[in-house]
C-alpha cells in the first residue's frame, strides 16, 4: 500500500515495521512527530523523557536489555545527550540502538545550525542519511540491522526538509516481534572504568575498520552513471535538489555519510571528468574526499550557511551570484511570529519589559517576547541557560546587579535543564529572581506532556511534579505563584522579590491558549468604544494580534470625536481574533475597552 | 491513474498565508487527493515559530511520472494560492513569474509592525494593481468573508483550496474532497467543509 507521509511519520512507521518496541525522546523541531507517531502503534513503548540525556540513557538501558531502541532528538539535543553518547560507542549496544538527530539548516526553529554529521566522526558512530520519506522508512530498518551486526549505536540524520516534507511511501508488513530481552551481565563491556574502557577503545577502532569495509558494499551507497563529464557526490535532501536541476549528470549518492566508502569514491572519481560535492553546512564529505587525494569542487562555490534549494545549486554551478529575474514589487511589512491572542506570556512580559532589569531568557514561545513592543527578554542561548546565566550575572555584577537580574524559563524547559541550576542559585546564595512561565505544556513544539502536566505521552495520569514544593525543597525560601493575566499583582510581586535578599522563585501560572481544554472555554471578546478611545496607544504596547491602530486620515467616516488635541487615530479590536484575556482592558485609562455585548 | 495531462510536469503549487490560517491542512488535503489519483506528490512545509502568526508557505510538486524535491526552484511556481494579500507579494518576489496564476484572499491580517503603526500595510487597491500588472492571471477571492457567511472564518483555507481545484488543472472534484476531508475532520464538520470547497470552486470562472 502506498501512502503519503512526512519523513518523521515514515521513520516512526519504519521503526514499527522493523520490530522497534522502545522509543524515547524530548520534543524539538524538526524531530517531534517521530515519537508522537510511533507511540500510536500497537505493542510499543514510547516516552517523553525530561531531556535528551535522559532519553539517551533510557535508550541505552533498553538496548542493553536486548530491545530495539530508538532515541529521537533535534540536533542541539545531541549536545545535551553527548555524555552518554560518547561512551555507549565504547560499550556497544547488545540490542539495536539508533539515535535520530534532526538537523535544522537555515535554523527554521533553532538557535544554531550545527552539522551533526560531525558527531558521527567525533563519537565513532556510523551515520545514515535518507533523502526522502521512503528512504527515511527504509533506512531506519537498515540502521538497526547495522547496529546489531556491529554492536554499535547508529545515527540516523535528517534535516528539516527530510523530516517535514511529505512524499509517497510504500508500506510494508511489520516484522514478527519476538521478545529478546533478558538481564545480561558483562562487566568487561558495560562497566567503563579506565581499565575496561581502554580495552573497549581498541574494539571501537576495530569496529570502524569493519564499518569502512561494509560501507563499500552498502546498498544505499550507489553510483548512477549518466553523463561522464560531470559527477556529483551528495547525500540526503541535496540529492533531490541536484537531480531536479541536473537529471543527466552522474551521481554517487551516499546513504551512509560516515564512515565513507573510500574505494567506491575513488571508482566514481575515476569515471567522471569533473567532480562536485554538494552538501549543506560543513564540508564534511568534501574534506574526507580530499584527504583521499581526490580533487573536488565543493565549498568554493556552494554556501556554508543555510539550507539549499534547487535554485541555489543551479546558481552555484552556473557561477552566477544571484538570480537576475527580479520583480519590482511594492514594499511590504515584515511578518515576524507573535504570541497568540490570549497567550499567558503576554501579560508577564509586558510587566517585565517595564522593569529596569536584564532578563535572561530561555527557549520556548516566550522567547518571541524579545521583540517589539514587549521587549521583555534580553538573552537566549540554549535550553536551561536562563537560570545559570542570571546567577552568573548577578554574582559578577555584585551590588550593581542587585534587584536587576531576572531569569525566565518555561515549565518544560525548566524540567529539561533548569532544576540543577535553580539548586545552584540556592546553594551559592544568588540574588537573582527566577520566573517559571508555567503554561502547563510544551507549547512551541505543539503541546507535549511533561512531568509537571501530570500526564504521560499517551495521556495517562502520572505523578505530577509540584513546582512550588520543588523550589522550596531545593532551598529557595521565597516562592510565589502569580496569575499573569493580573498584571497589577504580577508587577507587585516581581517588584517585591527584586528588592528582597536571596534568590526568589515566581511561578507565573496561566495555561496555553492552544491547549484543548482552553480552546473549549468560551471567553467573551472585547471591543473598543470609539467614542471613548483617546488614541493613547497604551493597548498597542501589548503587541496583541487583534488590536490595530487606525489613523483618522485613513478613515472615510470621521464622525469619531477627538478627545485630545493632537490625537491622530484610535485603536480597534478585531473581535473575531480576540480571546477576551482582558489585558488591554487593564491598561486602558479611558475606560474605552469593554466586553462585546449580546449576540454580536 | 487519471489520463489528464498536467499543463507542466512537475506542476508547482504554493499555498501561503499566516501561521494559524490552516495552510498546512489545505496543502495536505490537496496532496492527498492527488496521491489518491495516482500522481507523485511532494510537499515542503514551514514549521516552527512561524506557525505562531508568522509567514508560512507550503510547496507542492505534482507529477505524473516521478518524485520531485520539496522545494520549488526560484520563479517557477505555476499556481500561488495566498490566504492573505501581502503574503502573495512576498511569495511572488521569490517564486513568481508572469505566466503563473495567483489566487488571493482579500482579507488582510496585519503584522505587528503595522498594528503598532510603525509600518504601512499597502492598500488593497495597490495590491490589486501591482499583482495584476505582474501576473495578469490574478484572481481576488473574498474567502474570509465567504467563510464568515458559513459561520466560521477559519474555513477560508478550504474555500481557497476549492478555488485551486476550480482552476481545472487537476482531475479532482468535490467527491474526492469529501473523501479526503472525511479522514481529517470530525463527522459533523464534513458537510460544511464541502460547502466551503464548493464556494471556492464556484468563485473561479470556468
Amino acid at each position: 500500500m502506498k501512502v503519503f507521509m512526512s519523513g518523521n511519520e515514515a521513520i516512526a512507521r519504519g521503526a514499527y515495521e522493523c520490530g522497534v518496541t522502545f522509543a524515547s525522546g524530548y520534543p524539538g523541531t524538526p524531530s517531534t512527530e517521530v515519537i508522537e507517531e510511533f507511540s500510536k502503534y500497537d505493542g510499543v513503548y514510547a516516552e517523553w523523557s525530561p531531556n535528551e540525556k535522559v532519553a539517551m540513557e533510557v535508550g541505552i538501558g533498553a538496548a542493553l536489555a536486548g530491545a530495539r531502541a530508538l532515541v529521537v532528538m533535534k540536533h542541539v539535543g545531541v549536545n545535551v545527550a553527548a555524555d552518554p553518547l560518547f561512551t555507549v560507542s565504547y560499550t556497544g549496544t547488545n540490542g539495536g540502538l539508533v539515535i535520530m538527530t534532526a538537523d535544522d539548516p537555515s535554523m527554521h526553529s533553532s538557535q544554531n545550525e550545527q552539522d551533526n554529521r560531525n558527531y558521527a566522526r567525533f563519537a565513532k558512530i556510523p551515520m545514515l542519511e535518507p533523502s526522502d520519506s521512503q528512504e527515511a522508512k527504509d533506512y531506519i530498518g537498515l540502521a538497526f540491522d547495522i547496529s546489531e551486526a556491529f554492536d554499535t549505536p547508529v545515527f540516523l540524520r535528517t534535516t528539516t526538509r527530510v523530516s517535514h516534507s511529505k512524499s509517497i511511501v510504500k508500506l510494508g508488513e511489520p516484522a514478527p516481534r519476538e521478545d529478546r530481552t533478558e538481564i545480561r551481565y558483562n562487566p568487561d563491556k558495560y562497566v567503563m572504568v579506565p581499565a575496561k574502557a581502554r580495552a573497549r577503545r581498541v574494539e571501537v577502532e576495530k569496529r570502524m575498520i569493519r564499518l569502512k569495509e561494509y560501507a563499500e558494499t552498502f546498498s544505499e551507497n550507489r553510483i548512477e552513471m549518466n553523463d561522464p563529464d560531470t559527477g556529483i557526490i551528495t547525500a540526503g535532501m541535496t540529492y533531490n535538489y541536484a537531480k531536479d536541476i541536473y537529471p543527466d549528470y552522474s551521481y554517487l549518492k551516499l546513504g551512509m555519510v560516515y564512515p565513507l566508502p573510500a574505494e567506491l569514491i575513488k571508482e566514481f572519481a575515476s569515471k567522471v571528468k569533473k567532480l562536485f560535492v554538494i552538501e549543506e553546512l560543513d564540508p564534511f564529505l568534501e574534506e574526507q574526499i580530499r584527504s583521499l587525494g581526490i580533487e573536488v569542487t565543493g565549498k568554493i562555490i556552494f554556501p556554508y550557511t543555510n539550507e539549499f534549494d534547487p535554485g541555489i545549486i543551479e546558481a552555484a554551478m552556473a557561477g552566477s551570484s544571484s538570480e537576475s529575474r527580479q520583480f519590482s514589487l511594492p514594499p511590504i511589512p515584515a511578518r515576524p511570529p507573535n504570541l497568540c491572542p490570549g497567550c499567558p506570556h503576554r501579560g508577564l512580559f509586558y510587566v517585565l519589559g517595564k522593569f529596569d532589569c536584564f532578563v535572561t531568557g530561555d527557549i520556548g514561545c516566550y522567547t518571541l517576547s524579545f521583540m517589539k513592543p514587549l521587549e521583555g527578554l534580553d538573552s537566549c542561548v540554549c535550553m536551561g541557560a536562563s537560570i545559570g546565566m542570571a546567577h552568573g550575572m548577578s554574582k559578577a555584577l555584585k551590588e550593581k546587579g542587585k534587584g536587576r537580574v531576572v531569569a525566565v524559563i518555561g515549565d518544560s524547559t525548566f524540567i529539561h535543564s533548569g532544576i540543577t541550576s535553580l539548586l545552584n542559585l540556592a546553594y551559592n546564595k544568588s540574588h537573582a529572581v527566577v520566573i517559571i512561565c508555567d503554561n502547563r505544556t510544551t507549547a512551541m513544539t505543539g503541546m507535549q506532556e511533561h512531568p509537571a502536566t501530570g500526564y504521560t505521552l499517551q495521556g495517562d495520569i502520572a505523578a505530577q511534579l509540584d513546582l512550588v514544593e520543588l523550589g522550596k525543597t531545593l532551598g529557595i525560601r521565597n516562592v510565589h505563584v502569580v496569575d499573569p493575566f493580573d498584571m497589577k499583582t504580577t508587577r507587585k510581586i516581581i517588584k517585591e522579590e527584586l528588592s528582597t535578599e536571596g534568590p526568589s522563585l515566581i511561578i507565573s501560572q496561566g495555561p496555553c491558549v492552544l491547549l484543548k481544554k482552553e480552546r473549549k472555554r468560551k471567553k467573551k471578546p472585547l471591543m473598543i468604544d470609539t467614542e471613548k478611545c483617546t488614541g493613547c496607544k497604551l493597548c498597542l504596547g501589548l503587541g496583541c494580534p487583534p488590536i490595530a491602530w487606525k489613523r483618522f486620515e485613513d478613515m472615510k467616516d470621521i464622525t469619531i470625536p477627538k478627545k485630545r488635541k493632537n490625537q491622530e487615530g484610535i485603536a480597534v479590536i478585531d473581535t473575531a481574533l480576540c480571546n477576551g484575556c482582558n489585558l488591554c482592558l487593564q491598561l486602558c485609562k479611558a475606560g474605552a475597552i469593554m466586553e462585546v455585548s449580546g449576540n454580536e | 491513474m487519471s489520463d489528464k495531462r498536467l499543463p507542466h510536469d512537475p506542476y508547482n503549487v504554493i499555498i501561503t498565508g499566516v501561521g494559524g490560517q490552516g495552510n498546512v491542512l489545505a496543502s495536505r488535503v490537496l496532496g492527498s487527493m492527488l496521491v489518491d489519483k495516482g500522481f507523485f506528490v511532494t510537499i515542503g512545509e514551514t514549521f516552527g515559530p512561524s506557525q505562531r502568526g508568522g509567514s508560512v508557505m507550503s510547496h507542492l510538486r505534482i507529477s505524473k511520472t516521478s518524485v520531485w524535491s520539496p522545494q520549488i526552484p526560484g520563479f517557477r511556481a505555476h499556481i500561488i494560492a495566498s490566504l492573505e494579500p501581502i503574503e502573495a507579494i512576498r511569495v511572488l518576489a521569490l517564486y513568481g513569474n508572469p505566466e503563473a496564476t495567483i489566487l488571493c484572499n482579500t482579507r488582510p491580517i496585519y503584522p505587528v509592525p503595522v498594528i503598532r503603526g510603525e509600518e504601512e500595510y499597502p492598500s488593497m487597491e495597490t495590491i490589486r494593481k501591482e499583482l495584476r500588472s505582474l501576473v495578469p492571471d490574478t484572481l481576488f477571492i473574498d474567502a474570509t468573508e465567504e467563510a464568515q457567511k458559513l459561520g466560521s472564518p477559519i474555513l477560508a483555507n478550504i474555500i481557497m483550496l476549492g478555488a485551486v481545484c476550480g482552476t481545472g488543472v487537476f482531475p479532482v472534484d468535490r467527491h474526492d474532497f469529501r473523501h479526503t476531508i472525511s479522514e481529517r475532520v470530525k463527522k459533523d464538520q464534513v458537510d460544511i467543509n464541502v460547502s466551503a470547497f464548493d464556494i471556492g470552486t464556484g468563485l473561479v470562472p470556468a
